[in-house]
């Protein structure tokens, strides 16, 4: 009784959503572009050729001569290698952290500081800088370590918060627990800020976002957590698959949902956290590389993670050199740009957000 | 007074050199005294003759003469107002300064804030005259509201702006002989630094903050560094000509100066905090520890100016010797 | 040993007793049809065997008890096509049905070809054209539907839980997807429990009815003992005319001239 079936298409056997291996080298060709573009583009007017001999030299086995001057040298090893690595390592982990969240909260304007880990973090940091703590510079040194701290208790509360709120649709009661958690601390930050008026403009400059570095400490701070919650959320990408079609449905599939969410918003909030730390609060990272790219190359996780790693680097690599060169020698907080970006895009979302 | 951070063995003579200038800045002013003088508006310190034609010497009058009158109950919310008040005699005019005005000692110093003024603290103290040097937004209104003169003194875009900052504050106290005395008094100190421009050929980097802000040539700070010949390496990088630009660690690498100001040595910077950063250490000025720690004389336009370039000089000096 | 074995099943919805006490046995490789009217409780009753809905007194299959079972096993065990699925409409068609494969796949979460080919194949016995740049959003309403049960099928669980299968599908499709069904139970011995809302279809497919209402278990046996003018009438309050067929009982609507003789 079966009607007409398709057998006269051919029996090609049908791929699943999978990575094509080009579009991993393109990814990587990017993220490379953008290293040597931040390598070579800056305020001292370094050659090419410099540079790369300068690089090339520091390969086990390689001896040229660059000829930069120990300062010029200083510049490029001291001031924008770690800067750069750094750029790729913020840029890799809030891209992922986004894409993450959009599928754990079925939300495509999910981001990474959805769960107050952006108050959190600004709250600490207000703190370290206000009362001065810590020694280093100026107050660098505190103001990493009470941001991630800051962070961390803002994640741990919302889930407090939503949690005790017992409603049948958990990923609802932690959105609006993380809205409620950001505001609390969006509140006390503002409160704590204004009271100094000398270093407001300290606050600023963390809460608008910066990749400027204290050296490569900072990049050695914040690689272990990259590197550890970009892999478990790469292990668990095919599991973010399945949740697009609800906590319910993903359970009758085979899926223990509970956990996949709480494993997935822990790795991303704890990686967000050590970034958002060191470098302030970038916004948009997280919703313009993984709509991008989910745009351009396919809706599955499987697809979207490896490359929000490569482009989300690449990205905000691009992101800095707009922001260092644009009114050169003077910066522009690297927020400001990526902003001034994410506000078009978002009419883009808009506009197509019917195929996410 | 100026802190020159210098290598340790060049601590003595800077102990030597800042003696003498304590010394030097130590000119007392004469004590004020009120003039008997016919005025009328205090706002447009001008005198205006009384109708009447007995003259009257003292207090007691029997017809309606307007009292000369010059504020007793002074309060001043701007440290560099403080500082000329009492540089030109009019201290014991003065009831209360804000939290800020740490400079002259005698000062009156309250918890009045400059930043973040409340109307009424102020009104508790019945001054007849507010100075103050910023308004939040309702000050002056608020002040008027309540019948207290007010005179607003904003930062000095350039040395005139003190001249007649000065003038100003001697008219409405009543000393302006010795305003006058004071500013001739700047003006030929200043310009006989000037002769001697010993940072001529030196190029200079000026920190507001970590943040790594600073203030070209052409901000009164930047004016008084000129004095002196210095260069400053932020011009070429403010086009637009605001001030005060941001720089990145690498144009001020890159630009090499050969002498570093720190105005944010009062919140902890200095030379060791310097040499941490990143690519720091290969500046000349950090080589040759050419960093010079400032005090909050650097943001001030007042007397003290003098004082400032002064140790300027001296720290120069000093280095390149 | 029964696949599906319910006893004293209960389900309160806060102070809303939905399920009373539900008593169910479904025999491995029989077909079970639930029936009743509207608000009976027969998709809370499918969701509460298919362990997604919390529930009191005791669920066995095939002899376990169904919260010794984790996530994985139950989905090995149990395929449930929900009445109202969450449909995302950029996935593409074969990867939703992939999906069915979930429980089946390693760690790293790599499907294998025969995966793949068991995922088509499920497609194409429901006759769903899924050429590759099709997505899930571009889909009719019947389309939907019967990708929904590939995905189910894809499981390759022993047991199927089919909530309203056939509501959005046409006549033709309705049939096509009722033999599907039931020559993959005859074939791989699939136990299948459903609810639907047309009775004789539910009579002409299933081995067994129950007919429950208010959440309790008014009638049960075969279609001919269930889908009687008597019963349909009463619980149904509708008014309807059995006709008898080889294929089992019609149960057509009448209308009555008179709007009052409803019993």
């Amino acid at each position: 009784m079966r009607a007409s079936r398709n057998k006269d298409k051919e029996e090609k056997l049908e791929a699943p959503a999978k990575l094509k291996a080009w579009w991993l080298v393109l990814a990587a060709t990017t993220a490379v572009v953008a290293v040597g573009l931040g390598l070579t583009l800056g305020p001292a007017s370094l050659g090419v050729r410099e540079v790369l001999l300068e690089v090339l030299d520091r390969l086990p086995f390689v001896d040229y001569d660059s000829g930069l001057s120990e300062r010029e040298q200083a510049i490029v090893w001291e001031i924008r290698l770690p800067r750069v690595v750094l750029g790729l390592l913020v840029g890799s982990m809030l891209a992922t952290a986004g894409a993450s969240y959009q599928g754990v909260f079925r939300n495509p304007l999910a981001d990474p500081y959805l769960l107050g880990v952006a108050a959190g973090a600004g709250f600490g940091a207000t703190v370290a800088i206000v009362s001065d703590l810590g020694d280093g510079i100026g107050t660098f040194d505190a103001v990493p370590m009470l941001a991630f701290g800051g962070a961390l208790v803002a994640v741990s509360l919302t889930y407090l918060v939503g949690f005790s709120a017992r409603r049948s649709d958990p990923v609802t009661s932690l959105v609006l627990a993380g809205v409620a958690v950001a505001s609390f601390f969006t509140a006390i930050q503002t409160f704590v800020q204004q009271r100094d008026s000398e270093t407001i403009r300290q606050v600023y400059f963390f809460v608008l976002g910066q990749l400027r570095t204290a050296g490569w400490d900072e990049v050695i701070l914040v690689s272990p957590y990259v590197g550890g919650c970009l892999f478990i959320l790469l292990l668990l990408r095919r599991r973010l698959d399945v949740l697009a079609v609800g906590d319910e449905e993903a359970g009758s599939l085979g899926i223990d949902v509970r956990l996949v969410r709480l494993v997935s918003v822990l790795a991303a909030s704890l990686g967000t956290a050590a970034v958002v730390a060191v470098s302030g609060l970038i916004g948009f990272v997280g919703i313009i590389v993984p709509h991008t790219i989910r745009l351009i190359f396919g809706f599955s996780y499987r697809i979207i993670l490896p490359l929000t790693i490569l482009f989300g680097g690449a990205f905000l690599v691009g992101a800095d050199l707009v922001a260092r060169l644009v009114l050169e020698p003077a910066e522009i907080p690297i927020g400001v740009v990526t902003a001034f970006m994410g506000a078009p895009f978002f009419v883009l979302v808009l506009r197509t957000s019917r195929k996410l | 007074m100026l802190i020159p951070k210098l290598a340790k063995k060049r601590r003595t003579t800077a102990l030597v050199v800042l003696s003498l200038l304590l010394l030097g800045a130590s000119c007392g002013s004469s004590t004020g005294s009120n003039q008997v003088a016919i005025s009328a508006n205090q706002e447009t310190a001008t005198t205006e003759a009384v109708t009447t034609t007995t003259e009257a010497v003292d207090e007691t009058t029997t017809t309606e003469v307007m009292e000369p009158e010059f504020p007793e109950a002074i309060i001043s919310l701007s440290p560099t107002a403080t500082e000329i008040l009492f540089a030109i005699g009019a201290g014991g005019q003065v009831v209360a300064v804000d939290e800020y005005s740490t400079y002259p000692e005698e000062a009156p110093t309250t918890d009045l804030s400059g930043f973040t003024p409340n109307i009424e603290a102020i009104a508790e103290y019945e001054p007849d005259l507010v100075v103050i040097s910023y308004d939040p937004g309702d000050l002056v209104v608020g002040l008027e509201l309540l019948d207290i003169d007010v005179v607003m003194q904003g930062t000095a875009l350039s040395v005139e702006d003190t001249y007649s900052q000065i003038t100003e504050l001697g008219e409405l106290t009543g000393h302006s002989e010795e305003a006058q005395e004071l500013s001739d008094s700047i003006s030929a100190d200043l310009a006989s630094l000037a002769e001697n421009p010993v940072g001529t050929g030196l190029t200079y980097f000026h920190e507001v903050d970590a943040t790594l802000y600073t203030a070209t040539s052409s901000t009164f700070i930047g004016q008084l560094y000129a004095l002196l010949g210095l260069e400053n390496i932020a011009d070429p990088a403010d086009e637009q000509g605001w001030g005060y630009p941001q720089l990145s660690p690498e144009y001020i690498v890159s630009a090499n100066p050969d002498l570093i100001f720190l105005a944010d040595a009062i919140y902890g910077e200095s030379l060791d905090t310097l040499m941490e950063r990143p690519g720091w250490s290969e500046i000349t000025a950090v080589q040759n520890y050419a960093v010079i720690e400032l005090d909050e004389t650097s943001g001030r336009w007042g007397p003290r100016i003098v004082d400032f370039l002064t140790g300027i000089h001296a720290a120069i000096t000093d280095l390149t010797s | 040993m029964e696949a599906i074995s319910c006893r004293s099943l209960r389900v309160n919805f806060g102070s809303t007793e939905v399920l009373r006490g539900i008593d169910l046995e479904v025999p491995k490789g029989g077909w079970t049809t639930v029936v009743g009217p509207n608000g009976s409780g027969k998709t809370t009753l499918l969701r509460s065997i298919a362990g997604i809905q919390a529930s009191q007194g005791v669920i066995q299959i095939d002899g376990h008890s169904l919260g010794a079972f984790n996530r994985r096993e139950v989905a090995k065990q149990i395929a449930i096509v929900p009445q109202q699925p969450v449909i995302p409409d950029g996935m593409r068609i074969i990867d939703y049905v992939l999906l069915g494969r979930t429980s089946h796949l390693g760690f790293f979460g790599i499907e294998k070809k025969s995966d793949i080919e068991i995922a088509q194949s499920a497609l194409e016995e429901l006759d769903v054209n899924f050429s590759e740049s099709r997505t899930m959003g571009t889909l009719s309403g019947g389309e939907r539907q019967r990708v929904v049960v590939a995905r189910a099928l894809t499981q390759g669980s022993p047991i199927l839980l089919l909530d309203e299968p056939t509501t959005s599908l046409d006549i033709g499709h309705q049939q096509e997807m009722l033999e599907v069904v039931d020559e993959l139970r005859s074939r791989l011995g699939l136990t299948v429990l459903a609810t639907m809302h047309d009775l004789t279809l539910a009579g002409q497919y299933a081995e067994s009815l129950i007919l429950i209402e208010q959440g309790q278990v008014v009638a049960s046996g075969s279609a001919q003992e269930v889908l009687t003018e008597d019963l349909i009438t009463h619980h149904y309050r509708a008014s309807i005319k059995v006709i008898e067929d080889d294929s089992g009982p019609i149960v057509t609507p009448v209308r009555r001239k008179n709007s009052n003789s409803l019993e």
